[in-house]
């Protein structure tokens, strides 16, 4: 897979063994893999650089999923269409208002294996398998 | 006319109008028989004594003096009964002293005529000469008139209030009169032979006519003013009908006289027969108009007692509140009675609750506690039948002392059904005058109505009261409601913020446990030995369960908070079913249980809902039934249609549910004791049945349960199908 045109994934993930898990088995699958721990180092690095894919926790220090996602409208980006929600939350309205601002879909961690998360992400940078609900 | 006689007939005239009217009052009552009986006595007396000081021979006017003695016996038998009776209706005497007293009378009488009392005239000094028992008279007259001087002494101490006043009044006149008459012509005339003041006798009696009139005029034995005004109308009635009577016959002698002179005796006879008809048939109507002309000169603040018992009764029955109806009571009292102010004070028990005025009370305060006692001393009044409390006839004492400081001629109880409700307080009349006996007797018969008026609106208004109150009250706990709603509501948010936070960070490490047990298993560069392969397996699926049962945690709080979102689309029930099927088939096969899915493939079982939730409810019957069916068994997911319904079957070959516990499985964390539930590998969260029945209900659908213990259990989910149009199946997809 490292011999394809690396994608480029961000995840934003603020607990340590979950980022690293999803570190190592992306990177595995051979994608170019970027990390922010916070809120407004998530905002910098969006700001800076272009992604194919992002995973984009919710509760997050600093600043929260949904106030990154107002920001970057605030400056101008229309599409997010590259963006996935990766939460844990359980809360619809959350996700609804995320689901506004048009990113792709969204991801509940706890219902995946690692196996299945992969699978969603390929599915994701390939044609786009949006799943609805919970 | 000289003075004397003028005197006379001044005397005469007010003597016989006092008498007449008294006796009128009350024709029945000994005191007011005596009373016109004497007063007759009293006239003949002072017309004897004028008649015998103007005759020219001695012995005339001897005649007219013993005339005057034998009418002195008399009076002195009068006086002495009239003493004894007063003021009572009853003639009490016993009778012993009434034969001994005719009898003394009566022998007295004769014994004036004679020589014995007064034996002849002196012409010159102008004096009766005594005769040999004059002594006898002066015992006798001495006898009687003690007697009842010494009865009035014992009634004035004896009796109280208006009793005592009264007879203090009949003895002041008495003495005044039989002291001065005693004096001038008896004294002076037997011991002084001087009867130069004989003549003032009139005055004498007319001071005794004074003092008994005073005592009728302040104590309502009848209405003076009446008698007065009465006496008018009699008077000009007789003027009237004199000089009309001589004015005719004066002019028909003047004209038809003069014509005619020779008038024939029965015309001197038709003539005044004639008018003398004319006069006594007219006589009634030319009274009735007298007494209608005067009674409007000099009843001018008179009020129709009737009108005002009338407007009266209108005001208490069309108004029931207590300050409008109390001042429209007391404005119309005291206009038509002319009292300068009214009061009506309302008690409880020992307490005054309300007070209501109308007129100037010159800022009197009527709330005290002599106020209280007045009313409750008009309640238990000495005159117990009649309940009412006059100043004037008060005597001195507390009481009335209070009634002057407060300025209140009258208090009237205010009573309903014998309980004491209040009192009502009346002042001075403006004209100053007494209250009358028709005010009173109107006062009473109004009191009581006036009474149970003012409780009904003290009643009305307390319900009033209390129904404000009531009110607040309502108000008050409806907020306080409101406030416990609300407070509940932000609870309520706060619950869900904390379930979502919660389920959050729950899930949050079990994502990193599930993840890297999943890893270990799946993605170990090592071979795992067989126990540490078993026992990471377990852990998974564990944590699995755990994640399981928070994520219906997040489901039930959604259902319950009426948040879940229900996307309805219009899809065919077999879609899903099969995806569930090919699913679990391989569990099922790894159990050795055999798995059917039984349907018409004809048909199309469409219907409206959201696909997710409702996989997610066959998912659990399925997986239930794969969870509590032992090996070897059999589970038919079966799907009919049943009219406009899809019934979905689930039927396993279980042990089955006991009966009592059918009814617990659809409610949260029903712990169901299966036979076998011990020796499954997977628990249930308790609240699967739960969800499922909650979605089932959000279609319109039921969820029921059929089993039998040992046998197995048949789960049945029934969902409203979408009836197309044209009555042809929709094309299987």
């Amino acid at each position: 897979m490292s011999d394809k045109t690396a994608k480029k994934i961000m995840v934003v993930e603020d607990e340590q063994y979950l980022r690293e898990l999803y570190v190592q088995i992306l990177q595995q699958e051979g994608y170019v893999v970027d990390i922010a721990e916070d809120g407004e180092q998530a905002l910098a690095k969006l700001t800076q650089n272009e992604y194919d894919l992002i995973l984009l926790d919710v509760i997050l220090p600093k600043m929260d999923g949904l106030q990154i996602l107002e920001k970057l409208s605030k400056m101008g980006k229309k599409n997010f269409n590259n963006t996935v929600l990766l939460t844990n939350l359980g809360q619809d309205l959350v996700v609804a208002k995320a689901l506004d601002y048009g990113v792709r879909g969204y991801m509940v961690k706890s219902d995946f294996t690692p196996e299945e998360l992969i699978k969603e992400v390929k599915g994701y940078l390939e044609n786009g398998i949006v799943r609805s609900a919970l | 006319m000289n003075i004397q006689l003028a005197l006379l007939l001044f005397a005469i005239a007010g003597n016989s109008l006092l008498g007449l009217f008294t006796f009128y009052k009350n024709p029945k009552s000994w005191t007011n028989r005596l009373f016109s009986l004497f007063t007759l006595f009293l006239n003949s007396y002072l017309i004897f004594n004028h008649l015998s000081l103007n005759q020219s021979s001695d012995e005339e006017t001897l005649f007219w003096i013993r005339a005057v003695m034998s009418n002195a016996v008399i009076l002195g038998l009068l006086f002495y009964f009239l003493a004894k009776t007063f003021p009572q209706k009853e003639f009490i005497l016993p009778r012993w002293q009434l034969i001994l007293s005719l009898v003394a009378t009566t022998i007295l009488f004769f014994l004036t005529q004679t020589d014995l009392i007064f034996q002849g005239y002196e012409n010159e000094t102008n004096n009766p000469i005594p005769g040999k028992a004059i002594g006898l008279f002066a015992l006798y007259t001495l006898i009687f008139l003690s007697g009842g001087f010494i009865e009035l002494a014992l009634k004035l101490k004896n009796s109280t209030t208006i009793e005592k006043i009264q007879t203090k009044l009949f003895i002041l006149g008495t003495i005044f009169m039989f002291v001065l008459i005693l004096t001038t012509n008896f004294l002076f005339v037997v011991v002084f032979k001087a009867t130069a003041l004989v003549g003032l006798l009139p005055l004498y009696t007319l001071a005794f006519v004074g003092f008994i009139s005073y005592a009728i005029i302040k104590h309502r034995f009848l209405d003076i003013r009446f008698i007065i005004v009465r006496s008018i109308a009699y008077t000009l009635l007789t003027l009237f009908i004199a000089l009309g009577y001589v004015s005719v016959l004066f002019n028909f002698a003047f004209f038809i006289g003069r014509e005619s002179p020779s008038i024939s005796t029965l015309q001197q006879f038709i003539v005044p027969t004639i008018l003398a008809v004319f006069f006594a048939i007219s006589f009634q109507p030319l009274r009735r108009l007298f007494e209608k002309l005067t009674d409007r000169l000099f009843y001018k603040d008179h009020y129709d007692s009737n009108t005002l018992l009338w407007n009266l009764s209108r005001t208490m029955a069309s108004t029931l509140d207590i300050s409008k109806l109390s001042s429209s009571i007391l404005g119309q009292l005291r206009d038509s009675i002319k009292i300068n102010y009214a009061v009506i004070v309302l008690i409880r028990k020992k307490t005054i609750i309300w007070v209501g005025s109308s007129g100037n009370t010159k800022g009197r305060v009527f709330k005290g506690k002599d106020i209280l006692d007045i009313i409750h001393k008009s309640h238990t009044s000495s005159r117990k039948l009649e309940q009412i409390i006059i100043y004037e006839e008060l005597s001195e004492g507390r009481t009335k002392d209070v009634m002057r400081e407060h300025g209140a001629t009258i208090v009237l109880p205010l009573i309903v059904h014998s309980d004491l409700i209040g009192g009502l307080l009346l002042g001075e009349k403006s004209s100053g005058e007494i209250y009358s006996s028709e005010d009173v007797d109107l006062l009473k018969i109004v009191a009581p109505e006036v009474a149970v008026a003012v409780r009904n609106a003290m009643s009305y208004d307390e319900i009033k009261r209390f129904n404000i109150t009531l009110e607040q009250e309502v108000k008050n706990a409806t907020t306080r409601l409101q406030n416990a709603n609300k407070r509940l509501k932000e609870l309520d948010v706060l619950k869900d913020e904390f379930v979502s936070i919660a389920s959050h960070e729950l899930r949050t490490p079990m994502t990193a446990i599930k993840s890297y047990l999943w890893m270990a298993l799946n993605k170990s560069p090592q071979k795992l030995g067989n126990p540490l392969k078993k026992y990471l397996n377990i852990s998974y699926q564990s944590t699995e369960r755990l994640i399981h049962l928070v994520n219906d945690m997040l489901t039930v709080s959604r259902i319950e908070r009426n948040k879940i979102e229900i996307k309805k689309q219009p899809f065919d029930i077999i879609e899903i079913l099969k995806l569930i099927f090919d699913e679990l088939k391989i569990t099922a096969e790894e159990k050795k249980i055999k798995l059917l899915l039984k349907y018409n493939p004809g048909e199309m079982y469409q219907l409206h809902g959201d696909k997710e939730k409702l996989r997610e409810v066959f998912q659990n019957l399925v997986g239930n039934s794969l969870k509590f069916t032992p090996e070897n068994g059999r589970i038919v997911i079966k799907v009919k249609k049943e009219r406009a319904t899809i019934a979905i079957s689930v039927s396993d070959t279980g042990s089955g549910i006991r009966e009592e516990d059918q009814s617990k499985l659809f409610k949260k964390f029903s712990k169901i004791e299966y036979a076998y539930a011990n020796h499954s590998s997977q628990h249930g969260t308790g609240l699967g049945l739960y969800i499922s029945k909650q979605i089932v209900s959000l279609h319109n659908g039921d969820i029921t349960v059929q089993s039998e213990v040992d046998k197995g259990s048949t789960f049945t989910v029934r969902l409203p199908l979408i009836q197309d149009k044209g009555g042809e199946s929709i094309k299987h997809v």
